[in-house]
């Protein structure tokens, strides 16, 4: 937040007029920023504010509309400035909808008291980054995140949450009276929301102001690798090698795990086994007192008795009152 | 991908990763709060994706697999621990291990 507040741009909560920035910012060597650090700060604040009013609490239902009004107009006015001063940046209309879908939905796993629901619009985000992840042409992520995350993962959440069922308290007709405690109440909002936000706002000041650093050989020229020529690049040795042809961005990132990251590889499948026996070994009921029947007929006491005391070893001129009771031989 | 649209996608990124902060720190609600933990890895994820496509290699897809394995591994132990804590105290509230503070 600092570097916001003691940025010179502070005075000018003004938009940078889009004929600035509709110059590809990474031909221009001083950094041209997209959005006025300024405007950036008063949208963090307006978003922190209405989400500290979203967030599960005993407050009446008015109070969380205001909030979600305040936060989803400055989402609005955030997507609003970027878009203006980003035509033809080669985002599309697909960006603008997946992207809100994700910001939307993974506001409401946060918000949303029910952690049944709270999964359920993880699984909507899930889904939006995978579109992203289409549209940045990594077809396969987009398949396995909703795979992973959308079907596995989110079926052990959902599993454990009815494992996890807790008496539920005496419902009212308000939805917070019907929820337990720790559901509808949430821990400093506030000093959370200002640590998320100040976060959040420094992230995106970094990105839009001071991206200049990252710049590409080709910058200036034509923007896009093209997936064809990502593809040819990537796997020339393996064709002139195999002559097994890759024709797609899957089939490109197989050959670039199994060929440069194949310790890696392995090494994930390790880490997964491991976890698989940690869960097992965590999560299994111990039952008290059980043994099994052949142990209890099979081991019986010793014939002879051993004495394993340490203190019935016979210990010679010692000090010890409690070895000096044993006789000394 | 230019560098403009690389900024798109790494604004959202942040975005999810800063609510899915915000969501960790206030919810009281363990599996609420590892969901959370969930969602800053999408951000990360998307990061890298973009990263990947704009310098037009595969390693940030590579990065991202492996992020999907600790995820997934991370999300099994944690639901087991969840599990675990549940049947101690009948309870999956966080706060009801507060006398674990040092």
């Amino acid at each position: 937040m600092l570097g916001l507040l003691s940025s010179p741009a502070l005075a000018a909560v003004i938009v940078t007029p889009p004929g600035d920035s509709s110059l590809p910012a990474m031909t221009v060597g001083a950094p041209n920023p997209l959005i006025a650090p300024g405007l950036l700060f008063i949208l963090a604040v307006a978003a922190a504010v209405g989400i500290i009013l979203l967030l599960p609490s005993r407050r009446e239902a008015p109070l969380c509309k205001i909030g979600a009004a305040v936060l989803a107009a400055a989402v609005l006015i955030l997507a609003i400035v970027l878009g203006k001063s980003a035509a033809g940046a080669g985002v599309g209309v697909y960006f603008w909808i997946f992207a809100a879908i994700a910001v939307i939905g993974a506001t409401r796993v946060v918000t949303h008291p029910r952690p049944v629901y709270s999964a359920l619009y993880f699984v909507l985000t899930v889904m939006a980054s995978a579109g992203l992840f289409v549209l940045m042409w990594a077809e396969f992520m987009a398949a396995a995140l909703i795979l992973i995350y959308g079907g596995a993962i989110l079926v052990t959440y959902v599993f454990v949450i009815m494992l996890a069922a807790e008496a539920a308290p005496a419902g009212g007709q308000k939805m917070h009276e019907q929820l337990a405690e720790h559901d509808a109440v949430s821990r400093e909002p506030v000093i959370a929301s200002a640590v998320g936000f100040a976060l959040l706002g420094i992230l995106l000041f970094v990105i839009f102001d001071r991206s200049g650093e990252i710049r590409r050989e080709d910058a200036g020229g034509a923007a896009a690798v093209t997936a064809a020529a990502k593809v040819a690049a990537t796997t020339a040795p393996a064709v002139a090698t195999t002559g097994f042809h890759p024709v797609g961005g899957t089939q490109a990132l197989g050959d670039f795990l199994f060929r440069r990251q194949l310790v890696n590889l392995e090494l994930a499948g390790l880490i997964l086994t491991v976890a698989m026996a940690g869960a097992i070994v965590i999560a299994r009921k111990r039952v008290v007192g059980w043994r099994p029947l052949e142990e209890i007929e099979m081991v019986s006491t010793p014939a002879i008795g051993i004495d394993d005391n340490p203190h019935s070893i016979p210990v010679t001129g010692t000090d010890n009152p409690r070895q000096k009771e044993y006789p000394e031989t | 991908m230019t560098q403009l649209a690389l900024q798109h996608y790494l604004a959202v990124g942040a975005i999810l990763f800063a609510i899915g902060l915000i969501g960790f720190m206030t919810r009281r609600n363990l599996i609420v709060m590892f969901l959370c933990t969930e969602l800053m890895f999408q951000g990360v994820a998307i990061n890298l994706i973009a990263f990947g496509r704009f310098w037009g290699n595969l390693a940030g897809q590579a990065f991202v697999i492996f992020v999907l394995v600790i995820a997934a591994a991370e999300a099994s132990l944690a639901l087991g621990l969840v599990v675990l804590l549940f049947r101690q105290r009948n309870t999956l509230d966080a706060d009801a291990w507060r006398d674990l503070k040092g």
